[in-house]
């Protein structure tokens, strides 16, 4: 069963592979879509009352907000430290959690998914993905990574059973990447793809990567013994990926 | 510069030296370059000394043993009085993670400022930059599969509708 939902300001797609009865597969993606719609309103910036707005506000203490709101602080600070700073929640003045919270949304949506036994599925949120077991037809899931230029081609594709793939690039239109530690626009990498174990951190290293231009490229062959491979794409075309990327030949 | 003022640089850039390498792996228990850090750019640089480092430089990596750790510069400043006014660069020396550079700056004869740069810009000077050959370099291909989902830059839901995850999900 495929599904479609507009929520956190990107499209979510949802693909379940399981062989279940059709009325458990569209109460699992109901389930899924009320749980990403519950995390919009919750963090959202651009609403007054979520709970990052009132935080920000001063009007609610961290000891009052909720657990998984204290996590997503953690786990930002954690993120920060581990790169370097290039991933700052705090890069533009507020604390904006939002480059975690997506990633960090889908992941616990695809483990409550498999808490509620579909163990064959893929959550996309805006090119962020997680999937968990095989694909259609038992096969492991096909990922395609859009080349930096021409949006209807795919500079690579992945085969992944198990696993989180990200990409951040400096070429979507209007998607500024900026260098927190400079202040200016991000440039030397056009595009950077993390694939992992877990979704948010995936994403989280692959905008930091992105951020630090194309000393990112060394930092990225450190995240290898992590548990975290990668491909990057340099402004003047050049690729890399690391020896361990599930690439299909 | 004289020869033993040469020396004396290089004995002072090896005990600031080793304060920059504390300093870099624990910002927090720094006394001396932080204080300094500002005000060598008020003094004429003077910047003969890049040449004359090779043999400091070497007293640089012999000395630390018998100096005391928590003020070699205060020791230092006693020591060398009648020294040439000025700021003095060390040699850039190389390290597994990344360039140290110590500059001192010299007033009535005494050192007034010891500072270490160390690198700041992004992981490139903290990471072995061979690090980057365990990447494989390729030329960028250009190629249409079959695939189930498309990774690629955050999208908003405007440029989604333009996307091969559109398609893929039209299609399905």
């Amino acid at each position: 069963m495929r599904h479609v939902e507009e929520v956190m300001g990107t499209v979510v797609s949802i693909e379940l592979a399981d062989d279940l009865p059709p009325a458990r597969l569209t109460g699992l993606v109901e389930s899924t879509c009320a749980w990403l719609h519950e995390v919009d309103a919750r963090f959202s910036t651009y609403s007054d009352d979520s709970e990052v707005c009132r935080f920000r506000r001063g009007e609610i203490a961290l000891a009052d907000c909720s657990d998984d709101f204290r996590h997503v602080l953690d786990r930002c600070a954690d993120l920060w430290r581990d790169t370097g700073g290039y991933f700052d929640a705090h890069g533009g003045g507020e604390y904006d959690p939002s480059g975690y919270v997506k990633g960090w949304s889908v992941e616990v949506a695809s483990q409550r998914l498999a808490d509620a036994g579909s163990m064959r599925h893929y959550i996309g949120a805006g090119g962020d993905i997680r999937m968990r077991g095989s694909g259609p037809g038992g096969r492991p899931w096909r990922v395609g990574v859009r080349h930096p230029w021409e949006a209807d081609s795919l500079a690579w594709v992945l085969s992944v059973t198990e696993g989180a793939v990200a990409t951040s690039g400096t070429y979507e239109r209007g998607a500024h990447v900026w260098n927190p530690l400079t202040g200016k626009p991000a440039e030397g990498l056009r595009s950077v793809t993390v694939v992992g174990p877990d979704l948010a951190v995936a994403d989280a290293y692959a905008t930091a990567a992105l951020a630090m231009g194309e000393s990112g490229l060394a930092w990225l062959a450190q995240r290898i013994d992590e548990g975290y491979e990668s491909a990057a794409v340099t402004d003047d075309g050049r690729a890399f990926t690391s020896p361990g990327l599930p690439v299909v030949d | 510069m004289r020869r033993s003022t040469a020396a004396a640089v290089g004995t002072l850039t090896g005990a600031a030296l080793i304060l920059g390498v504390r300093l870099s792996v624990q910002p927090a228990t720094v006394p001396v370059s932080a204080a300094a850090a500002g005000n060598t750019a008020e003094e004429p640089e003077i910047d003969e000394a890049g040449e004359k480092t090779a043999e400091p430089e070497a007293t640089a990596t012999k000395k630390p043993s018998g100096k005391k750790t928590t003020a070699p510069a205060e020791q230092d400043k006693q020591e060398e009085a009648g020294l040439k006014s000025g700021t003095f660069k060390g040699k850039a020396v190389q390290h597994t993670y990344g360039t140290v550079q110590v500059t001192i700056k010299i007033s009535g004869g005494k050192i007034t400022a010891a500072d270490a740069t160390f690198p700041k810009e992004g992981f490139s000077g903290t990471i072995n930059p061979n690090a980057v050959k365990s990447l494989n370099s390729s030329a960028l291909k250009k190629q249409s599969a079959d695939v189930d989902a498309v990774s690629g830059a955050t999208l908003t839901s405007g440029a989604y509708a333009s996307s091969l995850q559109a398609a893929l999900d039209k299609a399905a």
